[in-house]
């Protein structure tokens, strides 16, 4: 883009190259001057960035450059450095001069040279260009090679990498690499899916924040936790484990102590330090699946620790560290579990910032048929012996997997179990059409067994683990439920005789019943709780 | 228009200094597609865009594509003017090319000019000042048109810094021949030296009289001010009607002996060929001849040079160039003839 008018240069002048005097100094590699002498580079302005002490050199060297470039107008800058060495004074420096200079990006076409000065300046020049406060691009020259003429070479080095070609072809390898890696190396088919993926392999590397994925359960949320903890590491961004829980198993007492840990002595029995999974995380990644099955107390812990990187064991009195990055899983709307009061919605807006939705397998059923391929891979390479599907089997197989009878309500973990089965009972590592006939009657089966049991009460579930901790086992299911819907009503209110008033509301309109708060109080006291436990939230 | 392919023939950056000095004489708007196509940094350097702004600014053209690197160049003159004129030429660029590039306009301008120019006066590839001043001046005297030349100082690779001025008088062209020679030419030397050791001048003095036979009072040494360090030796070869001047560079890493010694080779095979116009000549003589309507002379083979830049000429000038051998020889004759 050089015009007629030429570059605009900004460049050290060099005390030590530029230096050479004498007639025998055209037999010298001056890199200012050599600069202005090539033929296909057209210099209109060269601001020479120098010192007081260096006036005479700046002269000399000033008018050489006008007798072999006319074309090129050489404007001092005086840069008084009380010690070029020093970085943060050359790179104040040269900021400062960047702002007072105001390129123009377009007119100026301007280049920073990078051969002079010291490497302390270099460094700064090739910083401030980098963030664009020289709006330039980087000018190389070099010495002359061998006989070659005296001015050398040049170069102009364009940090908008992208501009590169073989550059630009590795970026593009990495992230396919990147995406691969995150779908396990399965050519997946399913666009959204895919986009999904192309998401996370840019936010993943980026992006330190926690990030939150839902979907349904088997949708394989863990498995792609896992790869994003292995891309991380692949691109060297965390050095520590991969650390995973499900929440959901881990509620009530036990919870605080497994991911925050406990100190000796901190309750019966805790006869030894535990360190906690947060802990075990630093530096490196901790999933929790099933966040929403987290108890409220654990949820502020939480929240501190991903604020502030610190949190409080159980029984320690001076508080932990840790640095990780969050994964989260879970197969429940949160909006809806921060509207019962059983998620707190600060923590939901924290770990809400890059949410990906995986689809279940119904939902990607064009991605069945590599899947079960992986599958079959995964198999053989785990029984170290090959399995494979004869023709007539497959077609079978993927034809009812595909079709509207292929229900997969537990979705990938379905098909995995269901491959598993079907691998371990093959003969001679062949899957027949009689195996598939078996396979396929089972896979109906269960999924007829939970058409039987739809609702296996798991908002319920959780509600009351938060309140009766490992008591909850003693409790009926016939019971649950009823006081699931008490202990939610209550926390609709804002005192137990009004929980109570519209409780017993029907009793109450037949006059039945006078007073609703004792006979609200003396159903919670049944199970030991009282109004401040279940109002609690 | 006329559209010119730069890569046609010889393929340098003469077609383009011929094709826009011609399109300045003749008003003709032109475009030159291909600019140095297959040179290794093709498009305009630096001294072909230093021409083509000085010819802007002679004729007041229009210019698209005066760029670096650029590979079409669009020149649409507006009217020649005659007057003072002053280039600077980068990197040491030559002064007498871009003097070239304007000559011919300045010399079918309305009123004399004066060029003042500044950068190389002697380099590579380029005709040098003493070639202007003692060859070509003289024989466009002949031919009616008034070029006086001076050389204030000597400019050199890579220094430059040299000074070169020109009064140009408007032309009444009368045509030309040059097709005898004297039998026995007198040949003189010069050695230019500025800024370098002084035993090269002494060395190169005593190749020349080993190889050519010329005795010291006939070879000159000339010590010159100039911004850089320089060496050319210059031979002056009494023709006849022709006074031939053949240039060596010194350069760096070459021996004096060596640049002597090809002086004096070139001049053995001007001699050699018994013609009174040498290779060089024969291509500065085609513009003056053409604008002059007609001429003729006797030349060693034309080069690819030669040869492109007649083709250019004829795309512009209503005349027909003629190449043919002339006898048994390998003598040439080059005519140029009004169409």
């Amino acid at each position: 883009m050089a015009t007629t008018r030429g570059h605009t240069v900004i460049s050290f002048l060099g005390a030590q190259l530029d230096r050479p005097r004498g007639n025998d100094r055209w037999d010298h590699w001056r890199p200012n001057v050599a600069m202005c002498q090539h033929e296909d580079l057209l210099i209109g302005r060269l601001v020479l960035l120098t010192e007081r002490r260096f006036g005479r050199l700046f002269e000399e060297v000033a008018a050489d450059i006008r007798a072999v470039s006319p074309e090129t107008t050489v404007e001092r800058r005086d840069l008084p450095l009380r010690d070029p060495w020093d970085f943060e004074e050359v790179f104040d420096k040269l900021f400062q001069f960047s702002r007072e200079l105001r390129l123009d990006p377009e007119r100026d076409d301007a280049l920073v040279h990078m051969t002079t000065g010291t490497h302390v300046a270099q460094i700064c020049l090739y910083l401030l260009t980098e963030t664009r406060r020289f709006p330039a691009r980087l000018l190389q020259t070099g010495p002359p090679t061998g006989k070659g003429p005296s001015r050398g070479t040049w170069q102009i080095i364009d940090l908008d990498l992208s501009r590169f070609d073989r550059i630009a072809q590795r970026f593009a390898e990495e992230q396919q690499e990147g995406q691969s890696l995150l779908k396990s190396g399965i050519d997946t088919r399913n666009a959204s899916f895919n986009e999904l993926i192309t998401q996370v392999e840019r936010v993943a590397p980026a992006s330190a924040a926690p990030i939150l994925l839902m979907g349904p359960t088997g949708a394989g949320k863990s498995q792609l936790a896992r790869r994003i903890f292995e891309l991380k590491r692949q691109r060297h961004l965390i050095t520590g484990p991969f650390v995973e829980v499900n929440c959901a198993t881990i509620r009530g007492d036990a919870a605080h102590s497994t991911l925050f840990g406990h100190e000796r002595g901190a309750f019966t029995g805790a006869l030894q330090r535990r360190p906690g999974l947060l802990r075990a995380a630093d530096k490196g990644l901790l999933f929790l699946d099933e966040i929403g099955e987290l108890g409220l107390d654990e949820q502020a812990m939480l929240l501190r620790a991903l604020e502030e990187k610190r949190f409080l064991p159980l029984g320690s009195d001076k508080e932990a560290q840790s640095d990780f990055q969050l994964v989260a899983g879970t197969n429940r709307d949160l909006g809806r579990a921060v509207a019962r009061g059983a998620f707190r919605e600060d923590l939901l807006a924290r770990i809400n910032l890059w949410t990906f939705r995986l689809p279940g397998l119904r939902d990607r059923i064009e991605d069945l048929e590599p899947n079960v391929d992986f599958e079959l891979e995964q198999f053989s390479a785990r029984a170290g012996r090959r399995v494979h599907f004869n023709a007539e089997a497959r077609a079978a197989y993927l034809q009812f997997a595909t079709a509207g009878t292929g229900l997969w309500r537990g979705n990938f973990r379905d098909l995995n179990a269901s491959i598993t089965r079907l691998c371990t009972l093959a003969s001679g590592g062949r899957i027949t059409e009689k195996d598939v006939d078996g396979e396929l009657g089972r896979l109906q089966a269960d999924w007829r067994r939970d058409d039987d049991d739809p609702a296996p009460g798991a908002d319920d579930d959780a509600l009351l683990s938060g309140l009766l901790g490992g008591r909850l086992a003693q409790v009926d299911r016939f019971d649950r439920v009823q006081l699931a819907e008490v202990v939610r009503t209550c926390r609709r209110h804002r005192s137990l005789s009004a929980a109570g008033r519209e409780l017993f509301a029907a009793s109450r309109a037949r006059k039945s019943s006078s007073n609703d708060t004792d006979r609200l109080r003396k159903y919670l006291s049944r199970f030991d709780l009282d109004w401040s436990k279940v109002s609690r939230a | 228009m006329i559209t010119i392919d730069g890569s046609s023939g010889e393929g340098g950056g003469q077609v383009l200094r011929t094709a826009i000095g011609l399109s300045l004489v003749t008003g003709e708007k032109c475009v030159v597609e291909n600019v140095r196509a297959g040179r290794k940094k093709p498009g305009l350097q630096r001294q072909h865009l230093t021409a083509v702004l000085a010819a802007a600014e002679v004729g007041d053209a229009r210019v698209e594509g005066a760029e670096l690197g650029s590979s079409r160049v669009a020149f649409v003159p507006k009217a020649v003017r005659a007057g003072d004129y002053t280039f600077a030429i980068g990197t040491a660029g030559s002064t007498t090319l871009v003097l070239q590039t304007v000559l011919p306009a300045l010399l079918s301008a309305s009123g004399p000019s004066t060029v003042s120019l500044e950068g190389g006066t002697h380099n590579p590839m380029a005709p040098p000042y003493d070639f202007l001043a003692e060859t070509f001046a003289p024989l466009l005297h002949r031919m009616g048109a008034g070029l006086a030349l001076q050389l204030h100082r000597h400019g050199f690779y890579p220094a430059g810094g040299g000074r070169v001025s020109a009064s140009i008088a408007p032309a009444a062209w009368t045509p030309l021949e040059l097709l005898e020679r004297r039998d026995a030419p007198e040949v003189r030397a010069r050695i230019v030296v500025a800024r370098i050791p002084p035993r090269v001048a002494p060395r190169e003095a005593s190749m020349l009289r080993s190889r050519l036979g010329l005795r010291n009072d006939e070879i000159v040494i000339d010590e010159v001010e100039s911004a850089g360090p320089g060496n050319v030796v210059i031979l002056r070869l009494q023709l006849g009607e022709v006074t031939e001047v053949i240039t060596q560079l010194g350069e760096r890493g070459v021996l004096a002996e060596t640049v002597a010694s090809r002086a004096a080779a070139e001049a053995i095979r001007l001699l050699a060929a018994n013609v009174p116009v040498g290779e060089h000549l024969a291509d500065q003589l085609l513009i003056p001849m053409a604008l002059a309507g007609g001429g003729a002379f006797r030349t060693v083979a034309p080069s690819e040079h030669t040869r492109t830049n007649a083709a250019v000429i004829e795309r512009f000038l209503p005349v027909a160039i003629a190449f043919h051998e002339d006898g048994q020889d390998g003598a040439w004759r080059v005519e140029v003839r009004a169409r």
